[in-house]
């Protein structure tokens, strides 16, 4: 019976290749959209819930109040770790686990003449292979951190710095400020893409306190904040509380006068919780449009099949007359559906993969190929394929078998008709759905070209950034120097981090806020204002101002936030112990994310010559240069690399156009921009598809009423508008249907930016166009098709 | 006693008013009787065919079929019976496209849910009998009429049906192809199967050892 069913199915299938296949890849369009999202917001619900103990995990973390605001810290004192696992019965076992920061340069002892520089390269406590569950694939796991300078380093490291060579026992350089030699005792397996933490190298932490840089990480035995995050590993999640209140306690005890609240945060969590992370935001939007997508595919998927099913109604007259029950034909149009749905979801598997990479491109993600394999990744897939299948059988199903076959035999034009209603239905659910994709697109992108387009106060074009490390030194004033020799160079400037990229935070009363509050604060060389285009409010008379130590250029912003009078100039500000007078105003300039409004800002100025070696050369600040126009960033950018290496040797030579470092603060916006562009694109092609199909049907319905028509004189033109004009009003009332929803949305997402774009009504229309343009394009040629056939032939058909 | 039918009226409504299909019907058909209904097109042939087939309903009189009433019967009940004893074939053959010969043959037996080896045997005999063995790979498209005809038979007979209702089963046939399937009927009566067929011809009706006239619905004495 079953092998029967699956037969005609498939004899049906092949019968109507067109149908077929537009139903088919409709619906693996939809699936596979829908794959790629699940893939994605499950690999991201995943994070290191692969460890044994995952949910009994968490990362120490303070709560610092500073100057007003809050801020969250989790590096803790090298001590914290220790003190609250001997403090607390609750905590079963503790870890430090402590990054360098910046790139690191490792040599390793096979290829001493090649150097490479490490961004993932932290030192652990001896328990960090019992304490999470990364896996020693060479080396004993509990041994391999337990002498200073052990190392352990991945898999694609051991390949990179050895070869196919057993890399136990040889020994890896690591250059700081001074160099010191590390002895390989283990390798480990790559970090899976769903853990957090993600080292490619672990050095053994009792390295640290024979290591000059790292000794003052040791230097107080206190309960306080430090530079190390730490975990626990507690007997149970109840014990959070208690161990909140052990930590507080030790916190007090080390400090009575300490007002920093510690608390604990679970380490499944973290991830999601990042602050500032875009990931949410998406995890949030993207599973809407998975929904909007399927919902998309199976409305598709319905209405073609109900259309279909009306050809197929003989049939079930026949089936029934010869002792079909309703259930058993209800059954047999299930069955069907499956079949098409098996071959979907494998087409869409197929399609997953293919769009994969350039769908986690956009995201600018990587995750493990294995993760498709993830069993909670395999179960959802298993369900939505259930999922799938019992929806899309269900409606075909139910129709089909309460067709009366004695209608159906006589072929009467009331069971051609079944269905008609539903299939407007979801005509017009498809195109709501796809003018809601469309509309919300064009807003995004709009939104991202505005943003882009704001004045920032700067001039960010013909701008190269160029952020220096310690190891530049002394060398930074002929580095310098010889840039500015460059005939395309106009212009350069130093300031102590690049823009948009940090500023420090200092302390500032005034008169009137004698309480004091924070106040950001950028070290700049005095070429700054000239370089960036920073527009002078009142500059100072004296041409000296930078190099009086006692003075401050501010911008408009810190005039309102300290309430200084409307010209400040000669008032001062006073941060800690020391008081600088106020010699000049800016106008206010972006200086950090677009999403707040301009914060107050203070200058410290220096000259040129102190800016060269002490921001730029000690303490590695950033160095701005000024280039023409129309010049050949290419050949710029080669020059001043060859330059670089002859100061710089350890560092790698880093550098990124201001435009581009701008845009980057968009890049989260500009991914939903791109992902929603990819899923227009889809939403278009099943609606269009559904529709095209649809309108066949529709064609080969009335072809008897098209035949007569003609026969009595209707035009092609006539007979085109006659069959184009169902649609059509469909589509429109979509367009009425989906402007608002919308609207709502778009309006909703743009409460989160500062600078907002203003809705037009033109998008709204210009959607409603596109999608009419869509309908129209697939209806009328099928409309003309059948306008234009012999009527004779049609005719005959009955 | 097969079947019978006590004062059966259909009608339907048309502007208020009623239109009868069926006008006080009463009908006794015996075990191994071949009967005509003849009658002009809208005479109520079909109608009745399909009220005695329990394809259609009636809003008035008593249908019994085997000591059964089938006026009382729920409609699972009634799908139960006909499948059981009754085989219908019709004018336009109605095989399903997408199925060979055979499969068209199986069908029934499907939803009477007989095992695949006695199938087997069931249809392999039918083929065998109607001497369509060598089409039985072959979709109806590929026959011509009187061939899709002859499926359509084997496939009523399939179930060892009590009745079979042949509604015009020559109507679109030409005259040397329905002869072969009337003699066809007249053996298979000889052999016990009661049939009751629909038609206009007059040489077709002589087949029958009774005929019915219909008349807008009325039985006409003759």
């Amino acid at each position: 019976m079953f092998r029967n069913y699956i037969k005609i199915a498939w004899r049906n299938l092949l019968k109507n290749k067109l149908s077929g296949f537009i139903t088919i890849s409709g619906l693996a369009i939809g699936l596979a959209a829908c794959m790629l999202i699940l893939f994605y917001v499950a690999h991201e619900r995943s994070y290191d819930k692969f460890h044994t103990d995952a949910e009994r995990i968490y990362a120490v973390e303070a709560q610092v109040n500073m100057a007003g605001d809050t801020i969250y810290m989790n590096s803790m004192n090298s001590t914290v770790a220790a003190l609250t696992e001997n403090a607390s019965p609750a905590v079963s076992s503790s870890l430090r686990l402590k990054e360098e920061y910046k790139p690191i340069i490792l040599k390793s002892s096979q290829q001493p003449n090649t150097q490479f520089s490490e961004k993932n390269f932290s030192y652990a406590d001896t328990n960090f292979f019992d304490f999470f569950s990364f896996k020693i694939v060479k080396g004993t796991t509990g041994a391999v951190l337990s002498k200073p300078y052990s190392l352990v380093l991945t898999e694609d490291m051991a390949k990179k710095y050895f070869g196919t060579q057993n890399p136990i026992g040889e020994t890896i350089s690591v250059k700081k400020d001074s160099t010191y030699l590390f002895t390989v005792t283990g390798v480990m397996e790559n970090m899976p893409s769903n853990s957090s933490i993600h080292p490619d190298f672990v050095a053994s932490i009792s390295s640290m306190p024979t290591m000059i840089e790292h000794q003052i990480d040791f230097d107080s035995d206190v309960f306080r904040l430090g530079s190390f995050p730490t975990y626990l590993k507690l007997n149970s999640a109840e014990a959070v509380k208690s161990v909140e209140k052990t930590m507080q306690d030790l916190s007090v005890q080390g400090n009575p006068s300490a007002t920093d609240v510690y608390r604990l945060s679970a380490l499944i969590d973290r991830h999601l919780n990042v602050r500032g992370s875009s990931t949410p935001k998406y995890l949030s939007i993207f599973p809407l449009i998975a929904v909007l997508i399927l919902i998309l595919a199976l409305v598709n998927y319905l209405s073609l099949s109900t259309a279909r099913a009306t050809l197929r109604s003989k049939e079930i007259g026949v089936r029934k007359v010869n002792g079909a029950t309703r259930k058993s034909v209800a059954f047999q149009f299930y069955v069907e559906s499956m079949l098409y749905v098996v071959l979907a979801f494998l087409v869409s598997v197929v399609l997953s993969i293919v769009l994969k990479p350039w769908f986690f491109g956009i995201l600018d993600i990587q995750i493990d190929a294995s993760f498709f394999l993830n069993s909670s990744f395999l179960s959802i897939l298993v369900g939505l394929l259930l999922f799938t299948i019992l929806a899309t059988g269900f409606y075909p199903a139910l129709v089909m078998s309460a067709f009366n076959p004695i209608e159906n035999l006589r072929s009467s034009l009331a069971s051609k008709m079944r269905g008609a209603r539903l299939r407007k239905v979801c005509t017009t659910v498809q195109f709501v759905i796809a003018i809601v994709l469309l509309v919300s697109g064009v807003i995004i992108h709009q939104q991202l070209n505005y943003v882009r387009g704001v004045d920032t106060g700067l001039k960010r074009s013909d701008l190269l950034m160029l952020p220096l490390q310690k190891t530049m030194g002394t060398n930074s004033t002929p580095f310098r120097n010889e840039i500015e020799k460059l005939s395309v160079v106009t212009n350069t400037a130093v300031t102590q981090y690049p823009i948009y990229k940090g500023y420090n935070m200092f302390f500032a009363s005034s008169e009137e806020i004698p309480e004091g509050t924070g106040l950001p604060i950028l070290a700049v060389d005095k070429d700054f204002f000239e370089t960036l285009g920073v527009i002078w409010d009142s500059q100072p008379e004296d041409e000296h101002f930078f190099t009086n130590k006692e003075q401050v250029i501010i911008n408009e912003a810190a005039i309102s936030k300290f309430k200084l009078g409307a010209n400040p100039i000669g008032e001062s500000l006073t941060f800690g112990n020391s008081s600088r007078e106020i010699v000049g105003v800016v106008k206010d300039f972006h200086f950090e994310t677009l999403d707040a409004p301009i914060n107050a800002l203070a200058l410290f100025v220096k000259s040129k010559t102190t800016g060269t070696t002490d921001i730029l050369g000690k303490s590695g600040g950033c160095l701005y240069v000024r280039f023409q126009p129309d010049t050949d960033v290419q050949i710029l950018v080669t020059n001043i690399e060859s330059i670089y290496s002859k100061y710089d040797t350890a560092s790698p030579f880093e550098y990124q156009f201001l435009d581009d470092a701008f845009d980057a603060m968009f890049r989260s916006e500009e991914r939903l921009s791109q992902v929603f562009t990819l899923f227009i694109i889809l939403a278009m092609i099943i609606a269009g598809m559904g529709l095209f199909a649809l309108a066949t049907f529709s064609a080969q319905q009335r072809i008897k009423e098209i035949g007569i028509r003609k026969v009595l004189g209707a035009s092609v033109v006539q007979l085109t508008a006659l069959l184009s004009l169902d649609f059509m009003k469909l589509v429109l009332l979509a367009f009425l249907i989906a402007s608002p929803i919308a609207w709502y949305f778009m309006h909703e997402w743009l409460q989160d930016f500062s600078y907002k774009t203003v809705i037009h009504w033109w998008v709204f229309l210009g959607a409603g166009l596109g999608a009419l343009l869509l309908a129209v394009l697939t209806v009328s040629t099928q409309a003309i098709k059948t306008a234009i056939a012999n009527p004779v032939k049609s005719l005959r058909t009955d | 006693m097969l079947l019978q039918l006590n004062h059966i009226y259909k009608w339907v409504k048309q502007g208020g008013k009623r239109v009868f299909l069926l006008n006080d019907i009463s009908l006794q058909v015996k075990e191994g009787e071949f009967i005509s209904i003849m009658g002009p097109s809208g005479s109520g042939k079909s109608t009745l065919l399909n009220v005695i087939g329990m394809l259609d309903e009636f809003q008035e009189g008593e249908y019994d079929f085997l000591d059964e009433s089938v006026h009382t019967l729920k409609e699972k009940h009634r799908s139960k019976l006909y499948k059981e004893y009754i085989g219908f074939v019709f004018q336009a053959y109605h095989l399903i496209d997408e199925l060979t010969v055979y499969e068209n043959i199986e069908t029934p037996l499907l939803y009477k849910n007989i095992k695949s080896a006695e199938r087997k045997a069931l249809v392999a005999d039918m083929l065998d009998r109607f001497n369509i063995v060598g089409k039985k790979d072959l979709f109806p498209a590929q026959l011509s009429g009187g061939q899709q005809q002859l499926v359509g038979i084997a496939r009523a007979l399939i179930a060892k049906p009590k009745l079979i209702l042949a509604d015009e089963p020559t109507g679109n046939l030409n005259s040397k192809q329905g002869e072969e399937i009337m003699r066809l009927f007249k053996e298979l009566n000889q052999e016990g199967v009661t049939i009751i067929q629909a038609t206009h011809s007059e040489s077709n009706a002589e087949y029958g050892n009774r005929i019915i006239n219909l008349l807008d619905g009325s039985k006409v004495k003759a």
